[in-house]
């Protein structure tokens, strides 16, 4: 028994709150979560249940929480969690599940599943027991600010190509500006269009903003990995940031996890109430909108379709905002089956997309995409998650598909009314 | 060696089985003897010169169609008090039905425990392949066994009410046996109607494959390869088991329609259409039952490899070349057969294999 | 002298037994607490909890697609047995008799009828999907088979004394129902209350951030 793993297991422990408690008391093993889950839909293979993905907290709880468990506890029988559970749940918790959070929506007794997951991470990460690739991603985040060695330096680059571009100014550090904006390191390095369009976007719209140099990263490599320390770390660095600046409000990038890790776990994890407030870039570009300061001219004839991305609309409740922006620029948008809040996932969220190990089982149940895609008829794919875009890009070339992949952000910069 | 071990056990099977045989022989006895008594006891009377019943009865018999009178008792057949219809079906259920079906019932078990140790169990010829072939999905297994859990909740309890008298009685009691009784026609009554959903669903599921075709007609005249040793080449059912399902959609539904008449006396259905129905009721029952035993005697002992379809779902290569070539054919053509590892990995309780690398991994 | 015993202190037992039993299970749950969340909320969580707890009531359309089966069963089994348990009028008599003392309107005899078939129609569907289908197969333990025999089994002695002509049949069922009871609190079958707080959990969660589940 090493070390790590006894705090693995009282890290477990920690973790069985009323909700956990309640939850698998509740779980009667009909199984429908599987239904709901590319993983089992797409493989076949009853061990991606998402309940059965729990099993090692489940036995913690049976131990802790139960008469039989407690009863075979005090006699020495029953089942213990040992360092082998860690060892053969790995895969299972970190490769097989984006957190999407589908399984959750469609639990007969309400059982929250992606909750539980989330929290088990918090138990395989302390025991040591988790993907070499967003192990590293978080070392990277906790050194250098992003989880893809994406520094300071990097950005300020790309921002004067942008500038060039763009013949604008972008705001660095400006106190009192209203709005602070993240980006995460995937749209620095690969898609520096959605920077471009922001600038644009928010100059057309009379939008006071700044970018920090302490802390443009939005992506929190800490919630993926399930782990506080480190996720409380990088959220810090925001608020930090934010206050220092003065700012009203921060934006959340085009990214899924970075919208949940700052405006539903942030709190919490550093342990206060915010002194800003935290809006999504579609919830911003939705409200100016409305109020009548984005001005957008409806051209767009090319048949699109939306995928959202989960952490922002299932797990986000960013639902209506995205849609009504696409439907002022675009006169063919045409939904995908399951749309909305039980849209199915890219299959790369969650880390998932930081573990090479696990890219083949990704490939595979990227089918389901393909085939509601398929069922749509379209081939043009707005998105509002970087993360999203990359995994899905990799998914069209990888089933050799002809679907273009853009950001709905950019599309509303590319629909401006100068 | 292990070829030696294999026959050893099989063959104390055979000699097991054959003491369950003897058992059930044994067993079976009580019936005969309370056959006799009842003989005995009817035939007494004819010896003996007055009998008041006897000339009343022939009274009942020759007064042709006129033996309704009137009653204030509102209700289907409330005029009638006696008829000889009523007493024509107790005695075809006294002496013929009851005696009779239960030599049967006996009869066919002894004849497939002696087919049994004749032929033992018909082996894969070819051994246990390493590949599987899916054959039924999880919905066709789960009516095969809702239906086959009906039947033989639904055959018991029937065959208590049928044969409790001679058999039970003497042996539990009169007490105990009514109480028995009641609640054996209670369960009857209330499962009977779920034997209808069942066959119903059973009905649109498996008619499809089970239309006879081509060369059914051949496995049929060469006995369909259980007599001999030569396997006969099929689809995916062969003539027997189409034959069963016709048999269990024809002769269920009569079951079903007469279990209906006697269950739901809401339709104004009289005392004929209810002995009528009992008659049909019984008699379709029994023959079910017979086919039936027949049927499981192939899926547990008669035939290796034959009940795995039906639990796991996956069925042996070899097997199906042996039993369904024509099938099991088309299915590798088609690629869809699978190896032994992946079906077990399905199956299996642990977490993925792959898994397993990683205490090594972590240096642990 | 062992139906005395049924009758009376075992079913004052096992009576007592599920009430603590189920009282000390939702208590030890809600003692676990949860956390407060500081998130500022886009929703009210107690109107998410309460819109969960019945819009879970009606499937998603992955479950009426790929779950068909076990959606058919799982009502057909459910109401069933409400209606057998609240509505059968030998019911209805117990527990006006033994627990509330005053009784209300059952259900006419057909219906019981119905309801019996739906129920044990429902019940071994779900356990013959328990046993078939791979990953119920895989989740399933003891608890469950021990959960779903014991109703089969109090369902079906309850059927078999539908004559309601001999005591030993009423003791019988009465027997099975007090094992049921007194299990109830130990196993799976919370469910049958915890399912409000999962719900209500998961709703409120949902429900502040606006997403309707």
């Amino acid at each position: 028994m090493s070390e790590t793993f006894d705090l693995g297991v009282e890290a477990m422990k920690a973790q069985l709150d009323a909700k956990v408690a309640s939850y698998f008391s509740s779980c009667v093993h009909c199984g429908l979560c599987a239904e709901a889950c590319l993983f089992y839909t797409e493989t076949g293979d009853p061990h991606y249940t998402p309940i059965y993905k729990l099993e090692p907290m489940k036995k913690i709880w049976r131990r802790e929480k139960t008469f039989w468990g407690k009863l075979g506890a005090s006699l020495g029988m029953g089942d213990e969690l040992t360092e082998q559970d860690f060892a053969d749940w790995e895969t299972l918790v970190y490769d097989s599940c984006t957190l999407c959070g589908r399984c959750s929506m469609v639990c007969p007794v309400g059982n929250d599943i992606t909750y539980m997951i989330r929290k088990q991470r918090e138990a395989f990460s302390v025991a040591g027991y988790a993907p070499e690739g967003m192990k590293e991603a978080s070392r990277r985040a906790l050194k250098f600010g992003s989880p893809m060695g994406v520094t300071f330096k990097t950005l300020q680059a790309t921002l004067s190509h942008v500038e060039k571009d763009t013949g604008l100014t972008i705001p660095v550090d400006q106190q009192g500006a209203d709005y602070m904006t993240l980006f995460s390191s995937m749209e620095i390095v690969n898609f520096p269009e959605y920077i471009e369009s922001i600038a644009r976007i928010f100059k057309s719209a009379g939008v006071s903003w700044t970018i920090s140099s302490t802390a443009f990263e939005a992506t929190n490599s800490g919630i993926q990995i399930g782990n506080k320390e480190i996720a409380a770390e990088l959220v810090g660095r925001v608020v930090d940031a934010a206050e220092g600046l003065g700012v009203k409000y921060v934006v959340s990038p085009e990214c899924g996890h970075a919208y949940t890790a700052i405006r539903w776990e942030g709190p919490n994890l550093i342990g206060r109430a915010f002194n800003f407030e935290v809006v999504h870039i579609l919830e911003l570009l939705e409200q100016l909108q409305s109020e009548g300061r984005l001005k957008l001219k409806s051209t767009e004839q090319t048949p699109l379709t939306l995928h959202d991305p989960c952490q922002i609309v299932r797990r986000g409740g960013v639902v209506e905002q995205p849609r009504v922006l696409l439907n002022s620029v675009a006169d063919n948008f045409k939904e995908m089956p399951d749309h909305g809040v039980m849209n199915w996932c890219c299959g790369g969220g969650g880390g998932v997309s930081a573990n090479e190990r696990a890219e083949e089982l990704r490939l595979e149940v990227f089918n389901r995409k393909k085939r509601q895609l398929d069922q749509t008829g379209v081939d043009t794919m707005v998105t509002a998650c970087a993360n999203c875009r990359i995994i899905l890009e990799e998914g069209i070339e990888h089933y050799e598909m002809d679907t273009e992949v853009i950001s709905l952000t950019e599309l509303m910069a590319e629909h401006l009314q100068e | 060696m292990i070829y030696k071990r294999e026959r050893i056990s099989r063959r104390m099977g055979r000699i097991s089985f054959t003491g369950l045989l003897v058992f059930l022989l044994l067993y079976s006895l009580p019936l005969e003897i309370v056959a006799e008594e009842t003989k005995g006891s009817r035939e007494m009377p004819s010896v003996m010169v007055l009998n008041p019943a006897a000339e009343l009865w022939r009274d009942v018999r020759q007064r042709e169609g006129g033996n309704i009178g009137i009653s204030q008792v509102r209700g289907v057949d409330s005029g009638v008090l006696i008829n000889a219809n009523g007493d024509r079906w107790r005695k075809f259920r006294m002496e013929q039905l009851i005696p009779i079906g239960g030599s049967i019932l006996v009869g066919v078990f002894v004849l497939l425990g002696i087919f049994y140790m004749v032929r033992g169990k018909v082996p894969i010829e070819g051994g246990q392949s390493d590949r599987k072939l899916f054959r039924y999905s999880t919905y066709e297994r789960m009516i095969h066994w809702f239906v086959a859990s009906i039947f033989l909740f639904l055959a018991i309890t029937g065959l208590i009410l049928l044969f409790g008298r001679p058999v039970l009685i003497p042996l539990m009691g009169k007490e105990a046996f009514s109480v028995l009784a009641s609640a054996c026609k209670e369960g009857h009554n209330l499962m009977g109607p779920l034997f209808l959903v069942a066959v119903v669903l059973i009905f649109v599921r498996f008619v499809r494959r089970n239309i006879y075709q081509k060369g059914d007609l051949s496995w049929l005249l060469r006995g369909g390869g259980i007599i001999g040793n030569k396997h006969v080449p099929s689809n995916f059912f062969n003539m027997g088991e189409k034959s069963m399902f016709w048999l269990l959609i024809l002769v269920g539904s009569l079951i079903i329609a007469s279990g209906l008449v006697l269950v739901f006396p809401l339709f104004g259905q009289g005392r004929e259409w209810m002995e009528l129905a009992h008659v049909a009721h019984a008699l379709g029952a029994l023959l079910m039952i017979v086919v039936i035993m027949g049927h499981i005697y192939i899926g547990s002992v008669g035939m290796e490899g034959a009940l795995e379809g039906m639990t796991t779902g996956y069925c042996d290569l070899n097997w199906a070349k042996e039993h369904h070539d024509h099938w099991a054919t088309e299915v590798v053509e088609r690629g869809e057969d699978v190896s032994n590892e992946a079906v077990e990995r399905l199956r299996r309780n642990e977490p993925p294999s792959s898994v397993q690398l990683h205490l090594q991994e972590h240096g642990k | 002298m062992i139906g005395e015993f049924i009758d009376g202190p075992l079913w004052n037992f096992a009576l007592t037994v599920f009430v603590i039993g189920v009282i000390w299970r939702i208590g030890s749950i809600l003692l676990s607490g949860v956390r407060n969340d500081l998130a500022e909320p886009k929703g009210s969580a107690g109107s998410g909890a309460f819109r969960a707890l019945f819009s879970r009531f009606v499937p998603e359309r992955t479950v009426t697609k790929r779950g068909k089966l076990q959606l058919i069963a799982g009502y057909a089994f459910h109401l069933g047995l409400f209606a057998l348990l609240f509505f059968a009028q030998p019911h209805i008599d117990f527990f006006a008799q033994r627990i509330t003392g005053f009784s209300w309107p059952a259900m006419p005899y057909w219906a019981f009828i119905v309801s019996a078939e739906l129920a044990f129609a429902g019940l071994i569907f779900l356990w013959l999907y328990r046993l078939l289908n791979p990953v119920t197969r895989l989740l399933s333990d003891l608890d469950d088979h021990v959960g779903s025999i014991l109703v089969f089994l109090v369902m079906l002695s309850g059927c078999l004394a539908l004559a309601q002509s001999f005591e030993v049949l009423r003791l019988l069922h009465l027997l099975l129902a007090e094992l049921l009871l007194i299990y109830f609190p130990f196993s799976k079958l919370m469910h049958a209350f915890t399912f409000v707080m999962s719900r209500g959990y998961t709703g409120a969660t949902m429900g502040r951030k606006g997403v309707n589940a």
